[in-house]
C-alpha cells in the first residue's frame, strides 16, 4: 500500500516536472559548438528544416528557436566555414549540435547523389556530378557537359575534331576554366584544351553563370568551369576504365591511389586515347576525324594534419599528335598543289600547382591560403602548307586570407597575386610574342545574414605592364524568399587579352589570309544578370526550377571577321557595339522513382558589329532545347539515359560571293533545325560496370562541311564553315572495375 | 564410462552444429545485425552496398535501433560474408569492427560520434 502511494506520488511529481517541458515541446533551445574543440559557434544559422523562421547563436553558442509553423521535425544548422547539418529534433527541446570544419581549401565531397543545383552559393551555380559523369561516354571533359543544358559543347571545324564549349551564346575562351579552382589551360592551350582533362580525372565539375568571384582573376566574362580533380584521400584505391568506339578510337584510364600516411595520401591517374584507323564516312576525302596518339598522367598529393595545415600538389604531364586531312596524307608530305592536304600537330604539356592552408586555432572561419601554379604549354603543327608553332610559360602566385568583421556575419576575402605569361607564337613567319607581367590585390566582403540574404562585394586591381591599371568590380546578391524560392543577382566586369590565333584555329584549315590590325587591344567587358530558382514537390516527388538571363557587353573585343571576305579573316578592335543576351529556363522533376527527367529551352541574341553593321553572330541559332531523361533500377543496377539537342534555324554565311554587291555586307543565309540523339546503358556490378551508348543516334550530318574539299590548295577551301556534327553516328562499348 | 560421456557429448555437439550448418544454408534466411549507422545517408549506404552483394534478396535498416535486417540465400553467400560487406561499407556489424579505410571515406555525418 504504502509502496503504490509512494508511486503515485513519484508519478506526480514526474509529470509536474515533465508538464512545463511538454507545455513548450515545440520551443527549441540549445547550443552550436565545434566538434574539434567544443569552442561555441557565435552568429551560428538555425532554422526549421523548410521554412524561413530561423534564429541565430548568441556568445556562448545558445540560441532559442521559436516553435515550428507547421510541425517541422528538423533543423538546419549551418555556418561559414563549417559543413551544414540537419538535426531531427522530435519529441526533444534542448540540443547540442556539433558541426565540422570545411576543409580550408574549399573543396566539397561527393557522395552519391547530390543537389545538382546548389541552394546555398550565392551566384548561380551546377553541378555535373560524379554520378552525372558516367552518362555520357567518359572520355574527356568534351563529353561530360553531354547531360548538362547550360553549357554547349561544338565542333570547331571538320577536320581538327577540336571541339569548344560556349556559354550563355559565347566563346569558351570568355569562360575562365579552372582545375581545383586553380586558373588552367589559358592561352594557347584553348584549342584542344577540353581533351587534356580525361573524365576519370574528375570528381565533379561546377558551372558557374555570370562574372564569379574576383579571387580568381580578373578574366571570365561568361562564366566559370571548375574541374573538381579526384580527391586523394576519398578516391578509389583503383579504378581502371576502357573504352572503345566504331570509328575503332579507344582510350584506357588507370587511376590508383595511396594512403601513405594517415596524413599524406596520393592518387595517379594515367590516361591514353588512340586512333589509327582512317576513318571518311562522309566521303569528301578528308578523314572525319585525324589520326591521334595521347598520353596523360596526373599526380596529385594531399597533406592534410585535420587540425590547421593542409596541402594539395598536383603535378600534370600530357603528350598528344594528331594527323589529319586528306585519306591519302601521309606524314611529311609536301603541301603543295598535286600532293595531298595534310595537318599535323603536337603538343608537350606540363602543368603543376600546389595549395597550402593555414587555420587558424580557434578562428575556423580565419585562414590563409598560397595558390602557386606554374605551367608550360609547347606545340608544334602545319595546317596545310601553314605553319604555325609556339610556346606559353606561365606562373601564378595567389596569397588569400579570409576572416570576419567581428562576427561571422560579416566575412572577408583579401589577398594579392602575381601572373606571368610568356607567349611565343610564330604564324607561317609572322612571329608575334609578349610578356606579361601583372601584380594585383584583391578584396572581396561577404555579408550573410542568418536568414535570407547574402551580398558579396569584390573589387581587384590590376597592374598590367602593357595596358596599365585594370579594376574589376563584382558583386553577387543571393534573396532567399524562402527556402525553396532563391533569387540572385549578379554584376561584374571581365578583362582579358585575346590570342586570335589559338582562338580561331579553325580558321587555319582555310587558306584565308590572316590579318591583324595594328594595337590590338584587350578585351573588356561587362555582364549583368540574375537567376531565379524554385525547389518544388508535386506528388510527394522533388523538382527545381530554374530560370536566368544574361546581358553581356563589350567595351572592345578583338572581333574575327572572316565573313566579310571568304579570302580573309581579319581581327579588329570592337568598332561598335557587341553583345550576347541569354535567356535559359530549366526544370528538373523526378517523374517516378524510377525516371529523372531534365528539360530546358534557351534562347540567345548574340550581335557584332562588323564593319560598321550590328549583325547576328553566324552559327549561332536563336532557339535551342534539351531534354534528358536519367532512368535507374533501384540501387543503379541498371541505369539508361537519353539526352536530345535540338537547335533552331541559324544564319550561316553564305561562301558565294558576288563581286557586284558592295563588300562589306556579310552574305548569310538560314539553315534548317536539327536535332541531336545521345544515349547509354550501363549496367553495375560489385566492383564491376559495362557501358554501352551511342552518340548522334539520328546520324544527323552537314552536307558538304568543308568548302572546296576536292580542291584543298585552292582559294576557295575552307573547314571552319561548321554548324552541325561532322561525324555520324557512333556506337561505343566499355567497362569500370573499381576497387573501393 | 566417462570417455562415453564424452564421446556421446561431441556426437550431440556435431549433429548440432550441422544442423546450424544446415539452417545456415537455407535459401530464405533472415538475420538481424547491429551496425553503427547514424543517419538516413549510412541507409542508403549500407542498403545500396548489400543490394550488390552476392546472394543477398534484401536489406533493409531501421536507423533508430540501427538494426539491419538482411535476407539471403544461405546457399550463395553466410553471415560472416555478409557482416564483412558490412565492414567494407565502413560500418560496424554486431562485434566485428568497420574497415579503417572505408570508415575514414565515409562522409563527416555519418561517422559514429556525428551529433544528430
Amino acid at each position: 500500500m504504502l509502496s503504490s502511494k509512494r508511486q503515485a506520488v513519484f508519478a506526480l511529481t514526474l509529470t509536474g516536472l515533465l508538464l512545463p517541458f511538454l507545455g513548450m515541446a515545440q520551443t527549441l533551445a540549445g547550443r552550436v559548438i565545434d566538434a574539434a574543440n567544443s569552442t561555441p559557434l557565435i552568429g551560428a544559422s538555425v532554422i526549421w528544416l523548410g521554412t524561413s523562421q530561423a534564429t541565430s547563436t548568441d556568445a556562448n553558442g545558445h540560441f532559442t528557436l521559436s516553435p515550428a509553423p507547421s510541425g517541422e521535425t528538423a533543423v538546419l544548422i549551418s555556418y561559414i566555414g563549417y559543413k551544414p547539418d540537419t538535426v531531427q529534433v522530435q519529441g526533444r527541446a534542448h540540443i547540442v549540435v556539433q558541426l565540422r570544419s570545411a576543409t580550408a581549401i574549399q573543396e566539397v565531397t561527393i557522395t552519391g547523389k547530390q543537389d545538382r543545383y546548389s541552394a546555398l552559393t550565392p551566384t548561380n551555380s551546377q553541378v555535373i556530378t560524379a554520378m552525372d559523369l558516367t552518362k555520357s561516354a567518359c572520355c574527356n571533359l568534351a563529353e561530360s557537359f553531354e547531360t548538362n543544358a547550360s553549357v554547349e559543347v561544338s565542333t570547331s571545324d571538320a577536320v581538327s575534331g577540336a571541339k569548344q564549349i560556349q556559354m550563355l551564346g559565347l566563346d569558351g575562351a570568355y569562360t575562365l576554366m579552372t582545375t581545383d579552382n586553380v586558373p588552367a589551360l589559358r592561352g594557347l592551350a584553348t584549342p584542344y584544351r577540353l581533351n587534356y582533362l580525361s573524365g576519370t580525372y574528375i570528381d565533379a565539375i561546377d558551372i558557374i553563370k555570370g562574372t564569379g568571384s574576383v579571387l580568381n582573376g580578373y578574366e571570365s566574362i561568361s562564366g566559370q568551369v571548375n574541374v573538381r580533380l579526384k580527391d586523394p584521400e576519398k578516391t578509389d584505391k583503383l579504378l581502371v576504365n576502357l573504352y572503345g568506339n566504331s570509328l575503332a578510337k579507344w582510350d584506357a584510364n588507370v587511376n590508383t591511389s595511396f594512403t601513405l600516411t594517415p596524413k599524406l595520401s596520393t592518387v595517379l591517374m594515367l590516361h591514353t586515347d588512340q586512333l589509327n584507323h582512317r576513318v571518311d564516312n562522309n566521303k569528301d576525302g578528308f578523314l572525319d576525324l585525324p589520326l591521334g596518339k595521347h598520353y596523360n598522367a596526373f599526380n596529385k598529393w594531399r597533406y592534410d594534419t585535420g587540425k590547421q595545415w593542409v596541402a594539395e600538389i598536383g603535378v600534370q604531364a600530357l603528350s598528344e599528335t594528331r594527323t589529319g586531312g586528306q585519306v591519302g596524307y601521309r606524314s611529311g608530305m609536301p603541301q603543295e598543289e598535286g600532293s595531298f592536304y595534310g595537318t599535323e600537330s603536337e603538343t608537350e604539356r606540363v602543368s603543376g600547382f600546389s595549395k597550402t592552408s593555414y587555420t587558424f586555432k580557434n578562428k575556423p572561419y580565419q585562414s590563409i591560403g598560397l595558390i602557386l601554379s606554374a605551367a608550360r604549354h609547347d606545340f608544334d603543327s602545319h595546317y596545310g602548307p601553314r605553319t604555325y608553332d609556339g610556346y606559353q610559360n606561365s606562373g601564378l602566385a595567389n596569397l588569400i586570407f579570409q576572416s570576419a568583421f567581428g562576427n561571422t556575419a560579416h566575412t572577408y576575402k583579401t589577398g594579392v597575386s602575381y601572373q606571368y605569361e610568356d607567349f611565343q607564337e610564330n604564324l607561317a613567319g609572322q612571329r608575334l610574342s609578349r610578356k606579361e607581367r601583372v601584380p594585383g590585390a584583391f578584396f572581396e566582403y561577404i555579408y550573410q545574414n542568418s536568414t535570407n540574404l547574402t551580398l558579396v562585394g569584390g573589387v581587384r586591381a590590376d597592374h598590367h605592364n602593357l595596358y596599365g591599371w585594370v579594376y574589376t568590380p563584382r558583386f553577387n546578391v543571393k534573396y532567399d524568399f524562402n527556402p525553396n524560392s532563391i533569387l540572385r543577382l549578379a554584376a561584374g566586369k571581365g578583362f582579358r587579352v585575346a590570342n586570335p590565333i589559338a582562338e580561331n584555329v579553325a580558321s587555319l584549315i582555310s587558306n584565308r589570309a590572316f590579318y591583324f590590325q595594328n594595337n590590338l587591344q584587350p578585351e573588356k567587358a561587362w555582364n549583368l544578370g540574375g537567376s531565379f530558382t524554385q525547389y518544388f514537390e508535386v506528388g510527394e516527388r522533388k523538382g527545381a526550377f530554374i530560370t536566368d538571363y544574361y546581358y553581356t557587353t563589350f567595351q572592345n573585343q578583338v572581333v574575327p571577321d572572316m565573313y566579310s571576305s571568304p579570302y580573309q579573316i581579319t581581327f579588329t578592335n570592337l568598332n561598335g557595339r557587341s553583345f550576347s543576351k541569354s535567356f535559359q529556363a530549366e526544370v528538373q522533376y523526378e517523374l517516378t522513382s524510377m525516371l529523372d527527367m531534365k528539360a530546358a529551352y534557351k534562347y540567345f541574341d548574340v550581335r557584332t558589329t562588323y564593319n560598321g553593321e550590328l549583325l547576328q553572330r553566324p552559327f549561332i541559332p536563336n532557339h535551342r532545347a534539351f531534354l534528358n531523361l536519367g532512368f535507374a533500377t533501384p540501387f543503379d543496377k541498371w541505369r539508361a539515359d537519353l539526352t536530345a539537342q535540338w537547335f533552331g534555324t541559324r544564319l550561316v554565311p553564305s561562301m558565294e560571293h558576288d563581286m557586284n554587291q558592295h563588300e562589306s555586307a556579310i552574305m548569310t543565309r538560314t539553315v534548317h533545325p536539327y536535332a541531336v540523339f545521345n544515349g547509354q546503358i550501363t549496367r553495375a556490378f560489385k566492383r564491376w560496370e559495362v557501358y554501352l551508348g551511342g552518340e548522334n543516334l539520328l546520324d544527323h550530318k552537314q552536307k558538304n562541311p568543308i568548302i572546296a574539299a576536292d580542291r584543298p590548295f585552292s582559294q576557295e577551301f575552307d573547314a571552319s564553315m561548321v554548324w552541325a556534327p561532322v561525324i555520324g553516328r557512333v556506337i561505343y562499348a566499355g567497362l569500370r572495375f573499381t576497387l573501393k | 564410462m566417462k570417455t562415453l560421456k564424452i564421446w556421446m557429448l561431441s556426437l550431440v555437439l556435431t549433429g548440432l552444429a550441422s544442423v546450424g550448418f544446415a539452417q545456415g544454408g537455407k535459401k530464405g534466411e533472415e538475420v538481424k545485425i547491429k551496425t553503427s549507422a547514424v543517419c538516413g545517408m549510412c541507409k542508403a549506404t549500407l542498403e545500396k552496398g548489400l543490394a550488390y552483394e552476392k546472394g543477398v534478396n534484401k536489406a533493409t535498416l531501421d536507423v533508430d535501433s540501427k538494426v539491419l535486417t538482411v535476407s539471403y540465400n544461405g546457399e550463395k553467400t553466410s553471415l560472416d560474408k555478409i557482416k564483412k560487406a558490412v565492414n567494407e561499407l565502413g560500418y560496424d556489424a554486431d562485434n566485428s569492427p568497420a574497415t579503417p579505410r572505408a570508415y575514414d571515406r565515409l562522409d563527416a555525418c555519418c561517422k559514429k560520434d556525428a551529433v544528430h
